[in-house]
């Protein structure tokens, strides 16, 4: 304890909510997040105060990170989504938007905060048990013999995101890529538990788009110069080693190890290390990975036997090696390697993505082990592809956990909005519920529907996010759908339709508009009869916005909730 | 001489008012949460008032005994720290203004600054004496008699689950109060142990928490769940490998398997005195532990294990051996989970250098990976055996939104479980107490002590007193308590000096509780008053009876609370006072690190250290 001092006391905020500093803060988060949600989402530069490299993004994954707030509740909602997304990976925009709308809907209607939380939790009850119902008009089944829906929900997820700067021809080349190397690591032929195959993403850059590739099997960088003439189709007898081949007997111990000085030790650990390569190659072996460094000589010696080396593998690759070449690792020295611990790669050949060179590895017979090579022009956004390609990888193994969807698009938050008021007016109707279950929370009936009404302006508010260029959304009274106005259309444009909904499902079918921030008197949303042959054409995941629904709600009711700020300010 | 600074107790009201105007925001039903940030950065949220108030980094000497005071209370009961600042205020505000307003005879002279400073501790004094030597049996006569006694087997139906939900009221958002008393119930009937005490039961689970439970951030509250067996808070070192064999035999390991040759400080010399012959080389040795591993490899293929635990890491020759025996192998699992483990299984661990035996070998039912969050754990489930056939060991999974939150549920099941633990500590009965009458209550459920003579007890400290009330005994929540207190404690006019008696001082403090809980209307106090009082008249209908027919009393709707605990607070509370009331100086040190019997010397009077230095 060479310094002893004074911790300072901490700074509160009493009534947090009700401060106009901590309401302006979440005002400015929100309509940051709202300017970045949706495919016309716009892009964001985030840049460190010394200069550091400047990322260019809207999504929340890359954002929220770089945001830091002095006000702890804003660092509560933003754990909330962050935490959302480590899970999901979808749908944190969603999250953070309709969290925020809450809060502040909330303030504006002057609702009372206990009140609010109680009927915020019973409108998403209400909205989650209606998702899981069979008759839900929002929800789409996703067809596993047909990759249409697959393909629907990666193009939706990838075009999203708009700091990639994809063609229409790139984004349906990646979520074809994706698709494919989603179905690729499920495995076929094995009974029982399924295990999920890998895939292995290596970017390049400089590259175009359209060069971007998915392979089976796995690619390594490798630096060696590798000798083509090795290339062969035949099986290749492979070994896996965990532990250092460099000569280090860290298994010793601690304790110091005197030698005569006529005795040389590294030459003993080294012949040892020979003995083993000897085996090796008596043993036929052809590929020797090694996870740590191998000794030079004992590579030299391999190669000069025509055994393929590779060093420094790192701990990331090795389980997926593992499972190409069938086999666990070695890491004994001393023992007999057993015949069991070999295992077997096929087709080894080099590949060249600009200035990577790569060698290929496949597996004899099937391993849900694949490779995606993913190129861009530049390192930025090469990131953000990135970002997307995992977005899109976590959204479709979701898909079989609960193999559904919902419409993309805004239609689902319109659709969810509608039904809840729907839902709740026929509650009040009939009196005798209503007030049962007005006064289970303990309010007036008035008090219950300005609550719900908060509920719904929020989820609209999320629809109308999605447009940026000065138009206005409007939601059918037929089906509930939303449509996008673009900010010169005119009384007649709009009587003449506005072509397709939000998600692409519905046409032209009513004549009735009601714009999303206005009142409107309360309807049934019809579902879609099965007539429409249309498919949608923007489609969201079920099980994320399932769950950012939820996360959302609870956070937004954990701020209401907050009467007191305690910030330790050492 | 060092800086000295008087405290009079105008200060010390000043400071505890200041903390009970935090402590409020979250006190009652229509408390809210407060949210803290420490200063890493890290966003917590608390109902709790030991937490709020540790949080506050209080500067005041005396804020600090208040709070430390607070602390040593809710830890021992788990309950009653919001409650404990409001008791104290008020009891130190009645104080206040009794002395200040002073006796009317000392009127005619002045009422000296001296006086004044006395009286405070006079009445500390009287207070502490009266709250230790009558106050158990005022209780048992006056309040006990109105509420009634949860058996365990209670516990599954309503009056269990009240009791809970009415803590996690206190404690947690509302919202999730129901769901939280459920899973909470649940888990208490799996860890019940049918023969035992359901005190064992309790202390089992407080002391095994750490390892009983999970938290999982980003998910909806709504997913918490029980999961059956142990989670061992660890990855698989190997890649887990389907067993078809059943049950799954394992091993436990709290050293290495490979010996280590050189420990620390130890030196091997090679190659003295002798030629260069193979045992002088460094390899054998290398090849000599590799050996000795693989031997306990062998052994254990033998006994047919397939899961070997370890308490550390071992070495990459162990892990890739095991791979290819077929074990698996879970690394660095903490001595929390391991000792749970062990005491789950009833197996041995392997320390170093012993042989490994049939005794060190236990059956699971299963054991696989188990995706919880972003990380995967192993999730095990015990065979059954003569020792755990009694319970159904679950783990208990919390999901919120964020780490603050599921932190506060974790806190408030602990805290739950601990109040359980005080509720139904089993009753020890005082060598002191010269004769016992016991009475029946009129539903015959609850039996308690009368203890007329308490002379023996009455210069004894309350620590050696232990819990006097037959084990779980509950009463009505809402301010029951406190307006019964208030009205058994006894009333005479005022004492010879004109001063105000101690148990009016007490009476009065104990009925701003329940003004606190419905300060949201005060015409909710007055009928919760009147409906109290009216049945205390009239004793043919007592509460139990509306809680033991089917049909819900007057007050169920505000659930229950455990009698002991509240004892148990009002004692800690009158201690409080008592100890801040005899300090009249605070003295600045200057000596850095002067750390020798702080204690000592806080309490005393007219020295109180500043310990601003730890």
């Amino acid at each position: 304890m060479s310094r002893v001092e004074k911790k300072a006391p901490s700074v509160c905020t009493d009534l947090p909510l009700n401060n106009a500093e901590v309401c302006e803060k979440l005002h400015l988060m929100k309509e940051l997040l709202k300017s970045c949600y949706g495919p016309r989402g716009r892009l964001k530069h985030v840049r460190n105060n010394i200069g550091g490299r400047v990322t260019t993004s809207s999504a929340s994954s890359v954002i929220l990170p770089a945001l830091y707030s002095s006000q702890p509740l804003l660092n509560l909602i933003k754990t909330s989504v962050l935490n959302h997304i480590s899970r999901f990976s979808d749908c944190g925009l969603f999250a953070g938007v309709f969290c925020l709308s809450l809060l502040e809907q909330a303030r504006r209607h002057e609702l009372r905060e206990s009140l609010a939380i109680k009927v915020n939790k019973h409108c998403l009850s209400l909205c989650t048990s209606y998702l899981q119902r069979d008759d839900c008009a929002c929800r789409v089944k996703i067809d596993f013999s047909s990759s249409q829906n697959l393909m629907t929900l990666a193009g939706s997820i990838i075009s999203s995101k708009p700091a990639c700067l994809l063609t229409e021809a790139e984004k349906l080349h990646i979520s074809t890529m994706a698709v494919r190397a989603f179905l690729q690591t499920i495995p076929c032929s094995s009974p029982g538990p399924v295990t999920l195959g890998q895939t292995v993403t290596v970017t390049v850059r400089g590259l175009p788009v359209l060069d971007s590739a998915m392979f089976p099997g796995l690619l390594v960088e490798t630096h060696d110069d590798f000798n083509q003439t090795d290339s062969s189709s035949e099986l290749l007898r492979t070994v896996l080693f965990s532990t250092s081949l460099a000569g280090d007997l860290a298994e010793l111990g601690d304790g110091t190890i005197e030698a005569d000085p006529n005795l040389d030790t590294d030459l003993q650990i080294l012949d040892q290390l020979l003995e083993l390569g000897k085996q090796l190659v008596e043993d036929e072996v052809r590929l020797c990975v090694c996870q740590k460094v191998i000794h030079p000589v004992l590579q030299q010696y391999l190669r000069s036997h025509g055994v393929v080396v590779m060093e420094r593998l790192g701990m990331a690759l090795m389980e997926p090696l593992g499972t190409l070449a069938g086999t666990q690792p070695v890491a004994t020295l001393h023992a007999r390697i057993p015949s069991t611990a070999y295992g077997r790669v096929k087709n080894l050949s080099t590949k060249q993505f600009g200035f990577k060179t790569m060698l290929h590895l496949q597996a004899d017979g099937e391993a849900a082990v694949c490779t995606a090579v993913l190129c861009h022009r530049n390192e930025t956004m090469l990131d953000e592809l990135k970002v997307v390609w995992r977005k899109t990888e976590d959204v479709l193994r979701l898909t079989l956990k609960e193999p559904s969807a919902l419409l993309g698009g805004g239609c689902t938050e319109t659709h969810l909005s509608a039904y809840v008021k729907h839902k709740l007016s026929l509650l009040l109707q009939g009196q005798q519920e209503a007030s049962e279950t007005a006064a289970g929370l303990r309010c007036s009936p008035a008090e219950f529907l300005l609550g719900v009404k908060v509920f719904c302006r929020s989820l609209d508010m999320v629809a109308r996010s999605l447009e940026h260029d000065g138009g206005s959304s409007a939601m059918d009274l037929n089906h509930a759908h939303h449509w996008t106005v673009s900010a010169n259309a005119s009384e007649e444009d709009m009587a003449g339709g506005l072509g397709l909904c939000g998600c692409g499902l519905v046409e032209n079918s009513s004549t009735e508009w009601t714009f999303l921030n206005t009142e409107y008197a309360e309807f049934c949303p019809a579902p879609l009869l099965g007539d429409s042959c249309r498919k949608p054409t923007v489609l969201d995941s079920f099980t994320a916005k399932v769950n950012a629904l939820q996360v959302a709600v609870e956070t937004a009711n954990l701020a209401l909730d907050v009467r007191y700020v305690i910030k330790d300010v050492n | 001489m060092p800086p000295s600074e008087r405290l009079p107790l105008e200060q010390v009201l000043e400071i505890v008012s200041a903390l009970e105007a935090v402590v409020l925001r979250s006190f009652g039903p229509e408390g809210g949460q407060v949210l803290f940030t420490r200063d890493t950065g890290q966003a917590m949220l608390s109902r709790s008032g030991t937490c709020i108030l540790s949080a506050l980094h209080l500067e005041h000497p005396l804020a600090r005994v208040v709070v430390e005071s607070v602390w040593k209370h809710s830890r021992g009961t788990g309950d009653g720290s919001k409650t404990f600042i409001l008791l104290l205020a008020s009891l130190l505000r009645g104080i206040s203004k009794a002395t200040s307003r002073g006796p009317s005879a000392s009127h005619a002279y002045g009422f000296t600054e001296a006086a004044k400073a006395a009286a405070a501790p006079y009445f500390a004094n009287k207070l502490l004496e009266l709250v230790s030597s009558d106050l158990d049996d005022l209780i048992a006569v006056n309040v006990v008699p109105y509420g009634f006694c949860v058996s365990l087997e209670d516990f599954t139906t309503h009056s269990g689950r009240l009791l809970l939900a009415s803590f996690f009221h206190t404690r947690v958002s509302h919202v999730h109060c129901s769901y939280l008393s459920e899973l909470t119930c649940e888990m208490l009937n799996r860890w019940k142990y049918k023969s035992d005490l359901p005190y064992i039961s309790f202390q089992f689970l407080s002391d095994n928490f750490p390892a009983l439970h999970t938290p999982v951030s980003g998910f909806p509250v709504s997913s918490s769940r029980l999961i059956e067996g142990q989670v061992i808070h660890r990855d698989f070192a190997t890649p887990c490998l389907p067993s078809k064999q059943q049950p799954v035999k394992v091993v436990v390991f709290t050293d290495y398997m490979q010996p280590i040759l050189l420990s620390t400080g130890d030196v091997l010399k090679l190659g003295y005195g002798g030629g260069v012959t193979p045992e002088s080389s460094i390899v054998h040795f290398s090849a000599w532990t590799e050996r000795s591993l693989e031997s306990v490899i062998a052994e254990l293929q033998s006994l047919g294990v397939s899961l070997l635990l370890s308490a550390v890491k071992q070495s990459d020759a162990a892990v890739a051996l095991a791979t290819q025996a077929h074990m698996s192998l879970v690394e660095c699992v903490s001595e929390e989970e391991l000792s749970l483990f062990v005491q789950l299984s009833g197996v041995t661990p392997v320390s170093r250098g012993c042989t490994i035996q049939l005794e060190h070998v236990a059956a699971l039912s299963f054991c696989r990976p188990i995706l919880l969050g972003g990380h995967r754990y192993v999730q095990v489930a015990f065979c059954e055996s003569p020792k755990s056939s009694k319970v159904n060991p679950c783990s208990l999974v919390i999901c919120g939104p964020g780490e603050g939150q599921t932190d506060q549920y974790i806190c408030a099941i602990r805290d739950a479980v601990c109040m359980l633990m005080t509720t139904w500590e089993p009753k020890h009965t005082s060598e002191t107490t010269a004769s016992r009458g016991t009475l029946q209550s009129d539903k015959g459920t609850a039996s308690l002590d009368m203890t007329p003579t308490f002379q023996s007890t009455a210069n004894k400290p309350y620590g050696l007193k232990k819990c006097v009330f037959e084990p779980g005994c509950v009463i009505p929540a809402g301010g029951t308590f406190e307006f019964l207190l208030s009205r058994a404690l006894p009333n005479p006019s005022s004492d010879t000096n004109g001063l105000p008696s101690v148990s009016q001082l007490l009476a009065n403090a104990l009925l701003s509780v329940p003004r606190q809980i419905y300060s949201h209307s005060p015409k909710l106090f007055l009928q919760a008053q009147t409906r109290i009082m009216s049945l205390v008249q009239n004793p043919s209908n007592p509460f139990s009876l509306g809680l033991k027919e089917s049909t819900p009393g007057p007050m169920v709707d505000l659930g229950l609370e455990s009698v002991t605990c509240k004892y148990q607070l009002i004692l800690a509370v009158v201690q409080c006072a008592t100890s801040v009331l005899r300090v009249d100086t605070v003295l600045h040190t200057r000596t850095a690190l002067h750390t020798q019997s702080k204690k000592h010397t806080i309490f005393s009077r007219a020295s109180t250290e500043d310990e601003a230095e730890d």
